[in-house]
């Protein structure tokens, strides 16, 4: 997959990657003239596509574990068969190396799914606006929420309502 | 407006890079290994399986070093039939190191990886629908890790025992380019010939991997009071006429090689002069000798 910004003809660059949510994994690039970006979302069967073939969206600066897909991948698996590839304590040990791309362990475990989302450091959503979001299009869902959450913090909202999406509405395509 | 060609890279996740990384890993690891012999059969049943535990014991018994491959993702039974089921893999940076039997065969197999006995092999997805999409796709990343991973050290022989069916043969011979041969594993049925034929043609002619021979599981069976020999089943053609290969053996039904894979016990050695013993050990001399004339003819 290569990707175009058309204005100034320029190819565009891997900029960032969710973990998937309902399945799906939405990649960011960016034109590095003008820093247009756009977003790429895999649907569920493309993101376990791109899973089943180990490969890592963004590219990887780390050498690959012994049977990291079979370790990763396999749900009925012995507990002792299934070392946490991506611990804290790997995570520090690599950190003292250095020289690891920045972006790395996002990568590396992108496909995990979220058992334990992290706590939210952006705006909270009320009950009613998360009904409001679940109404999205699964495959457009994590942009728009990202957008979202984007235009709350640009406009000094730190809780997302209905007034807010409705404000937000103009922004995007999708109707919610 | 540029074209996909004039763009210098795929925007930075360097899929070929990483697939290329992929098949180096494996590569690296097959330096090590003398020789590759897949043992199929297409038809399910017949007892790939079970000779290929055994073959890979005798060829031990004749002092070489062996590796085996269980690629029946789905279905593996080598860990019990070699008796090493309980066995706990160990991880180290560099691989996997291999479960080893008594008598020091190597082995990876799923099942080793497997939580439960009655557990299946489940494969982390957001959703099982439509599974049918990616699955073929894991199993042979989870094949290609076994290979690649594990740490087999310099072995003489590296068995693979695959599943029923013609379509691992392929990703087999795609995985491991050069691929040493096949041995193809029929019983004395119409049935079994009639599918076992396809996976011979799949193999001669279109990959083009080299047949060592055909082996004959199940061919008769022995009396245990009179020594008499009886046929289990009842093909008009014999399997060199039907195949058009050579035969390595003809084994001979046996209910104690059927026990001593239940238990995970070593056949050979404790019934050595056996019949199905005898024929077993000829059938690894033949793949040794094969392999022996491939290597004068192109040293």
């Amino acid at each position: 997959m290569k990707f175009l910004c058309t204005d100034c003809d320029t190819a565009m660059k891997f900029k960032d990657v969710t973990r998937p949510e309902q399945g799906s994994v939405t990649a960011l690039f960016e034109c590095p003239d003008c820093f247009t970006e756009i977003a790429m979302y895999l649907n569920p069967s493309e993101t376990q596509m791109l899973k089943s073939l180990d490969l890592k969206l963004g590219g990887t600066n780390e050498a690959a574990q012994p049977m990291q897909l079979v370790r990763s991948q396999l749900e009925t698996a012995k507990g002792e068969s299934m070392p946490d590839m991506f611990s804290a304590e790997n995570s520090a040990g690599e950190a003292a190396e250095g020289g690891k791309c920045p972006f790395t362990g996002v990568i590396s475990d992108a496909f995990q799914e979220d058992a334990t989302p992290p706590e939210p450091t952006g705006p909270t959503w009320t009950a009613e606006a998360l009904e409001r979001l679940e109404r999205i299009p699964a495959f457009v869902r994590p942009m728009a929420k990202m957008g979202i959450e984007s235009f709350a913090k640009d406009n000094g909202h730190d809780e997302i309502t209905g007034e807010v999406m409705d404000a937000a509405r103009g922004n995007f395509p999708a109707q919610f | 407006m540029k074209t996909y060609t004039d763009l210098p890279s795929d925007a930075g996740s360097n899929i070929i890079g990483q697939v290329t990384a992929q098949a180096n890993r494996l590569q690296q690891r097959l330096t090590s290994v003398k020789h590759t012999v897949a043992v199929m059969s297409g038809k399910g049943g017949v007892g790939k399986s079970s000779l290929t535990a055994n073959l890979a014991a005798a060829l031990t018994l004749n002092g070489n070093t062996v590796g085996v491959v269980d690629a029946d993702i789905n279905g593996p039974t080598l860990a019990k039939m070699m008796g090493v089921r309980n066995a706990t893999l160990e991880y180290t940076p560099t691989g996997v190191k291999p479960a080893i039997t008594a008598i020091g065969t190597k082995l990876i197999s799923m099942d080793l990886l497997l939580a439960e006995d009655d557990a299946p092999v489940l494969w982390n997805a957001h959703s099982q629908k439509d599974a049918f999409t990616w699955r073929a796709t894991m199993e042979v990343g989870a094949l290609r890790e076994f290979i690649a991973d594990t740490e087999w050290g310099n072995l003489d022989y590296l068995l693979l025992d695959l599943p029923p069916g013609t379509d691992r043969l392929p990703n087999v011979a795609e995985l491991i380019p050069n691929l040493g041969g096949i041995v193809v594993v029929t019983i004395p049925s119409e049935v079994s010939q009639l599918i076992v034929k396809k996976s011979v043609t799949m193999a001669r002619d279109i990959l083009k991997v080299p047949i060592i021979g055909v082996v004959e599981n199940m061919a008769f069976y022995v009396c245990q009071h009179c020594g008499e020999e009886e046929p289990l089943f009842s093909a008009d053609e014999t399997p060199d006429k039907a195949f058009q290969q050579t035969v390595l053996g003809s084994i001979p039904f046996d209910p104690k090689l059927s026990r001593a894979n239940d238990n995970g016990t070593l056949y050979l050695g404790e019934y050595p002069d056996a019949p199905a013993s005898k024929v077993l050990m000829q059938v690894a001399k033949k793949i040794q000798d094969f392999f022996d004339e491939k290597m004068q003819r192109s040293p």
